[in-house]
């Protein structure tokens, strides 16, 4: 940070060409910097590989054998992957809704903080595709999705359009990320051109990944569980909190294991950004809960069996009140001034509120949309084995490219550090 | 449909934005509003879309209805030389009796008639059965009617169910619902309709699709 | 870099400072042999862990792995097609079968009623679905679900599926639900791929080798009309239809979805479907709603006839009715 003030922005065009010849050059720099680490890191890795292998294993054999292998049914026909692809959409989306307060207001102190959100999106939207492709039926088919040799139903089909944004988002989170890395990496000050509108562009996108996403459900007349105007902005404030709470999480993660800093105000400013979305989430929440309890009708039917149990089927319930008294707790302990202070209230309060928000949009809200089916017969639905498996091999898979991208990140931040305190 | 377009066409102006989207949308809904106007027509006039009269009746085939095959004949317990059973018809013993037209109910009547279950209404024996014609059926104004014909006995008083089973909607039929490619069976009444207990049978349903998770039987809530 | 600067990175301030292993200090050029030992090491355990993919190859053909849209297959692609599967069926389920693709009738607009006064739940057209259709026996699967209803009441919150006596009940009424082909189906507007469409006689169709198994066509569809194909169905061969259409009750492949299509290799064909000559109440009826004179028309005329979930816009074209 401190000497890039240094370095010229304008480039030639010879330049430029050198610059765009040299960045393979820095991928595998990067690749081999973001391998390097001590014991710990190793076992580290060695311990998510292990789990990301599981997680092949069980899903190839679900590929083989069929889903019958998960415990999802033609009654509840989608399950904890739609369940956590739903969450890690949002966490992508969280992730870089970072970059507004970094750029709109111009705040230096906010890129350290940017640069790791920027890495938990990519790293989110991943898991997100890898959530999708695990629920299909027919992987070896993918290719029908794809435009030009495919058949693509767009604009009609919802499905094609996150399709769409999730795979645009992560080409455009990729761009910036590798583009301001580059840049420090070679000490030079980034050329405002080259990113700046790309931020803004996953301002949008980030929103709209999300709310895309909610329209997913929402669209969907059969199912009233879902078919409400007020699931998208749900999903947005969610996103808000659990996108900076996973970031402050990470950041602490890093300043134990490499020393990686940013000043307290970045985690003021995504503290505050926390308390209000989780108001407006929990807001948001009591307001679909009276409509749905006040009216009555078969239209509750879902919430009842989510909230309460029906028919003798309580599934669900222990499950959604754990997530509202995590949120509860996580709000309130957000809204605590020591929060602002004290590391330990502030690391329950993200851990409460990323689970809270998880079982809220997963379980709490892809499940009971099935339940009672559109035939309002009740059939539960507990993840297998192998969904266990499958989603904890993402979720491996997730963090192993989050702490390579974190590794690079962090030896590109303080390797210029140390360079100029030389 | 063409909602489902213009929505998703606000969306990509919103979201997606670019020329190319809203023509493409434009083209779409240039598309589906054709198409919405056929089906509406389809709807109101439907003579301009279906297929020309004389295709659909270029060949009828029949509609058969089962018939029963004839008279009853009465098992006598006895055995022919050859071993087959001896039948007799009804008019073998009715010539020679008197008929009774009180007799409504299985206590009314003797011999192999004692155990048989009644329950059609009010009617007595002899409102359907033809005590000039043992052999035969009557109708109401006494006009004597073959057992094969009994659909026209039953038709009286079952008038609005002929009328539904003369327009496919009572009775059930097998083969073709297109008569210009084959022909259709159809049940008669008593096929289904035990004449002196026409009630249908309850059934035990044997298929069940056996969905996994899909819980016992509910109790009543 | 210089190789100074990269051992340098190795020993930043605040790096793990675990015990370090011998081998992680070695030279660079060491390191990275190492490294790629790990990597083959990794990609092997990985080829290990997915194993079961292989098995792919051999129930997924080349031919069909590439084979295009059913809209965009040529006479002689279909028939090419039609072949393989045929050959695939006799390899797989010991059967002789034919597929045909019978098109639709031009002009003719398929309806379906069922008389509620008649249907007593005795779940035969069930049975003959199963049969007819080719259905995977282990769940003994079928596109058609009779809920027994509380009389006084439509709400099917009142029904169960489930019952298991004798029927009719006399404070019951029974009401077999299946696809709808709806006018305005959201299954087809769901599906990201175009792998199911409505046909030009009102049917909608499901092209079993375009399906990727995403499922959001039966998160879509409020009648609980369609099915996925959790494992690969199991058929004796002596029970497998031969009578077999591509878009119809040919068998499915696992991981794809499928729904009641009217049994169009019957309907288009001028059959009645397999379900209303099963019915032993009568209370189904079939027919050609562009037809004035057709038998369905005669329902919708003089009976008072209801849809299910009228509400929400799908215009059905399947019909409930009560005699009287």
């Amino acid at each position: 940070m401190s000497m890039s003030s240094t370095t010229d922005s304008i480039q030639s065009p010879v330049e430029s060409a050198d610059l765009i010849r040299s960045y393979p050059g820095f991928l595998w720099w990067g690749l081999g910097e973001a391998t390097n680490g001590g014991l710990r890191f190793y076992v580290w890795m060695f311990a998510l590989t292990a789990i990301s292998l599981v997680g092949a294993n069980a899903w190839a054999h679900q590929v083989a054998e069929g889903m019958i292998v998960t415990n999802m049914t033609d009654h509840v026909s989608w399950g904890l992957y739609i369940a956590n692809f739903t969450f890690c959409v949002g966490l992508a989306a969280g992730g870089v809704m970072m970059v507004i307060p970094a750029y709109l207001y111009d705040d230096e102190e906010m890129h350290k903080v940017v640069i790791v959100g920027e890495a938990v999106a990519i790293a989110a939207i991943v898991m997100s595709t890898l959530s999708v492709v695990v629920d299909l039926g027919r992987p070896d088919r993918f290719w029908h999705l794809v435009p030009g040799i495919g058949r693509v139903n767009w604009p009609v089909s919802m499905l094609t359009w996150d399709v769409i944004v999730l795979n645009g988002y992560l080409l455009i989170n990729l761009h910036i990320v590798g583009y301001l890395l580059y840049m420090r990496y070679l000490g030079r000050k980034p050329n405002p051109n080259w990113y700046v509108p790309f931020v803004f562009l996953s301002i949008a996108w980030a929103i709209s990944i999300h709310t895309v996403t909610a329209f997913l459900y929402c669209g969907l007349g059969g199912r009233p569980f879902w078919n409400t105007a007020l699931l998208a902005p749900r999903f947005l404030a969610s996103a808000f909190v659990s996108g900076p709470a996973f970031i402050i999480l990470v950041m602490r993660i890093l300043r134990i294991t490499t020393g990686y800093t940013a000043a307290p105000g970045p985690a003021r400013t995504l503290i505050q950004i926390i308390r209000v979305a989780m108001t407006i989430n929990l807001v948001m929440l009591a307001s679909e809960f009276f409509t749905l309890f006040y009216t009555g009708g078969a239209h509750g039917a879902s919430a009842q069996y989510l909230f309460f149990g029906s028919h003798g089927h309580y599934g669900l319930v222990p499950w959604i009140w754990t997530a509202i008294t995590f949120n509860i707790v996580g709000a309130i302990l957000f809204f605590m001034p020591s929060a602002l202070d004290r590391g330990s209230v502030r690391i329950t309060a993200c851990v409460l509120c990323i689970v809270g928000i998880w079982i809220e949009k997963g379980m709490g809200l892809i499940v009971p949309g099935f339940i009672p089916s559109t035939l309002h017969e009740i059939v539960e639905y507990s993840p297998s084995l192998v969904e266990w498996k499958v989603t904890a091999g993402i979720w491996a898979f997730g963090i192993l490219m989050l702490t390579v991208l974190l590794k690079l990140i962090v030896t590109v931040f303080t390797g210029e550090q140390g360079t100029a305190e030389a | 449909m063409r909602q489902r377009l213009l929505v998703t066409g606000l969306l990509c102006a919103a979201i997606g934005g670019g020329s190319m989207a809203m023509t493409r949308i434009v083209a779409d809904n240039a598309a589906s509003v054709s198409d919405s106007t056929m089906e509406h027509s389809a709807g109101h006039d439907r003579e301009s879309a279906t297929r020309p009269e004389s295709e659909r009746r270029a060949t009828t085939f029949a509609v058969s209805i089962r018939k029963p095959s004839g008279p009853p004949r009465i098992a006598t317990g006895v055995h022919d030389l050859h071993g087959n059973a001896v039948t007799v018809a009804c008019s073998q013993c009715h010539t020679v009796r008197q008929p009774n037209h009180q007799n409504k109910a299985a206590g009314d009547l003797d011999e192999f008639h004692g155990g048989m279950a009644f329950s059609h209404g009010t009617v007595s024996c002899l409102s359907c059965h033809n005590d000039q014609d043992y052999d035969s059926l009557k109708l109401a104004d006494g006009t004597r009617i073959e057992f094969s014909d009994v659909m026209t006995l039953c038709a009286q008083c079952h008038g609005p169910q002929m009328t539904a089973y003369q327009h496919g909607a009572h009775g059930g039929l097998t083969g073709y619902w297109d008569l210009s490619r084959g022909p259709q069976v159809k049940n008669n009444c008593v096929d289904c309709h035990a004449p002196h207990t026409p009630q249908f049978p309850r059934m035990q349903p044997t298929f069940k699709p056996r969905d996994r998770f899909l819980d016992k039987p509910r109790t009543e809530h | 870099m210089t190789d100074d600067d990269k051992s340098g990175s190795e020993h930043q301030p605040g790096e793990l400072s675990g015990p370090h292993l011998p081998i992680l200090n070695q030279p660079s050029t060491r390191r990275t042999a190492l490294k790629a030992v790990g990597a083959a090491l990794g990609l092997a355990a990985f080829g290990r862990a997915v194993s079961p993919l292989w098995s792919i190859p051999e129930n997924v053909s080349v031919d069909e792995f590439l084979q295009q849209h059913y809209k965009e297959l040529s006479e002689a692609d279909k028939k090419k097609v039609f072949e393989r599967l045929e050959a695939e069926t006799k390899e797989n389920y010991g059967a002789n079968v034919t597929i045909s693709d019978p098109q639709p009738i031009p002009g003719v607009r398929f309806g379906y009623a069922i008389n509620l006064s008649k249907c007593n739940g005795n779940g035969a057209c069930m049975e003959a679905c199963n049969k007819e259709n080719n259905h995977h026996r282990g769940v003994d699967q079928s596109y058609i679900r009779v809920l027994e209803m509380s009389k006084g009441s439509l709400d099917m919150e009142h029904g169960t599926t489930t019952f298991d006596h004798t029927v009719p009940q006399d404070d019951k009424f029974y009401m077999p639900v299946q696809c709808q082909q709806c006018e305005n189906p959201p299954c087809v507007s769901a599906c990201p791929v175009e792998a199911t469409w409505q046909e030009d006689d009102g049917i909608v169709v499901v092209d079993y080798n375009w399906c990727i198994g995403c499922r959001y066509c039966e998160a879509a569809c409020p009648y609980h009309a369609r099915r996925f194909n959790w494992e690969q169905p199991e058929i004796p061969a002596e029970e497998v239809n031969p009578d077999q259409g591509y878009l119809s009750n040919r068998i499915r492949p696992q991981g794809t979805m499928e729904k009641c299509h009217f049994c169009l290799h019957r309907t288009r064909e001028g059959r009645a479907p397999a379900c209303l000559e099963a019915c032993p109440t009568g209370a189904r009826v079939f027919g050609d709603l562009n037809d004035p004179d057709s038998d369905i028309n005669w329902i919708l005329k003089n009976k008072r006839v209801f849809v299910l979930k009228e509400e929400l816009g799908t215009k059905p074209n399947f019909f409930y009715f009560f005699d009287s």
